[in-house]
């Protein structure tokens, strides 16, 4: 997908609004950035690695409007992604668990949980309102539309997109606290 | 929650955000009001303001601008990933040599006791107390504003912030500072500016992260 259309392109057109074209830039930003967090964070287990990249990202969707458009992208995404990825370690490697996975070759292999599942989101979306959790649940979970959102939340579109925004502002916060 | 559905949550969050200047133009000139209206109850200007706008005192009003200007402009290349920030710490250096020659010619005319003479007045301590609390102000808003950027370098940032709101400070004081010699004013402003610069590290690594 970032071969057909250079990641600057769709950030420019995120920045005007395009949500699809955003969430094609996620998509082919989250495996790489997968690979690197994986890479450098053995021992924080999958869930653990997957809780640091979805820092990363927060990061990358809370900071875009310091990336410069007549700029390329890919070293603006890497330093954001990198100051994020090295202070959540810091942060994690204080207290890591100790993986058990050194132990379990022998053991028959449970059905682990899945590894794109992150913890930590789920604790944060606790914290805020229910109805900000909500909102910021049903773009995921449902895979609803911001229209679907509205008429079943009985709000108006542009209420849920700034109710929105402000959840994952909340969230940003909330994450930022809890690795401090 | 997975980070497909995550994805998909900041994917639909396309609501334009302020930019670091933007939030810099909007909270300066409060900052700036507040700081100079401080300075009018409190200080006030000098007698004879007219006249000293009319000589060469009035640079120093104009250098801190333009100091403040250039550390502004260095602050926001801090606070965005990926931007040049080689030019304007340049254009920093060379100014801070400008002054540093026009103090040491100053200097080798008066010699080292020209020197004592200048700063032997009680103006030092109201200089070096005065404009860190002018820069008061103008330091929270510059905080504000640069934290929502992304600072990989936080200490500098915030003693970049420090001196933008030191420089600042230090342009209203020299309303009411009559001492116009270079052999005062730049060692007392320079001492002011860098004990605000130094409290802004000392924030940065605290209030710009992120």
């Amino acid at each position: 997908m970032a071969d057909l259309d250079a990641l600057e392109d769709l950030m420019r057109a995120a920045n005007r609004g395009d949500s699809a074209a955003y969430l094609r830039l996620f998509t082919a930003i989250t495996p790489v950035l997968r690979k690197v967090v994986r890479a450098r964070g053995a021992a924080l287990g999958h869930a653990g690695c997957e809780d640091v990249l979805q820092d990363a990202l927060l990061a990358i969707h809370s900071k875009r409007h310091t990336w410069r458009e007549d700029a390329p992208l890919r070293p603006w995404l890497y330093a954001i992604a990198r100051h994020k990825v090295i202070d959540a370690f810091r942060a994690r490697g204080r207290h890591i668990e100790l993986s058990i996975d050194e132990f379990a070759e022998g053991l028959p292999a449970a059905a682990g949980p899945d590894p794109t599942d992150g913890r930590d989101m789920d604790k944060v979306l606790g914290q805020l309102d229910p109805r900000a959790a909500e909102i910021v649940r049903a773009f995921g979970l449902n895979g609803e539309t911001t229209a679907e959102t509205a008429a079943r939340l009985d709000m108006s579109e542009g209420a849920v997109r700034v109710a929105l925004h402000r959840a994952l502002k909340a969230i940003a916060r909330l994450r930022e606290r809890m690795i401090e | 929650m997975k980070t497909e559905d995550l994805i998909l949550a900041l994917s639909a969050d396309t609501l334009p955000q302020k930019s670091v200047a933007q939030q810099l133009a909007r909270a300066m000139p409060v900052a700036t009001l507040i700081s100079i209206a401080a300075f009018l109850v409190f200080w006030g200007p000098r007698p004879d303001i007219w006249d000293a706008l009319g000589s060469a005192a009035v640079l120093k009003t104009l250098l801190p601008l333009g100091f403040v200007v250039m550390a502004a402009a260095l602050a926001l290349a801090l606070t965005h990933p990926g931007a040049r920030q080689d030019i304007r710490a340049a254009a920093l250096g060379l100014f801070a040599i400008l002054v540093i020659g026009a103090f040491a010619t100053a200097l080798l005319n008066a010699g080292f006791a020209g020197l004592i003479a200048a700063l032997s007045t009680p103006s030092l301590l109201t200089c070096l107390i005065s404009i860190p609390v002018l820069a008061l102000p103008v330091l929270v808003a510059v905080f504000w504003a640069l934290s929502s950027g992304a600072a990989l370098r936080p200490r500098l940032t915030g003693a970049v912030a420090g001196s933008i709101a030191g420089g600042l400070a230090a342009s209203v004081y020299s309303i009411y500072c009559d001492k116009d010699m270079i052999l005062f004013v730049v060692p007392a402003y320079c001492a002011a500016i860098a004990s605000v610069a130094v409290i802004g590290a000392l924030l940065g690594p605290r209030l710009l992260r992120w």
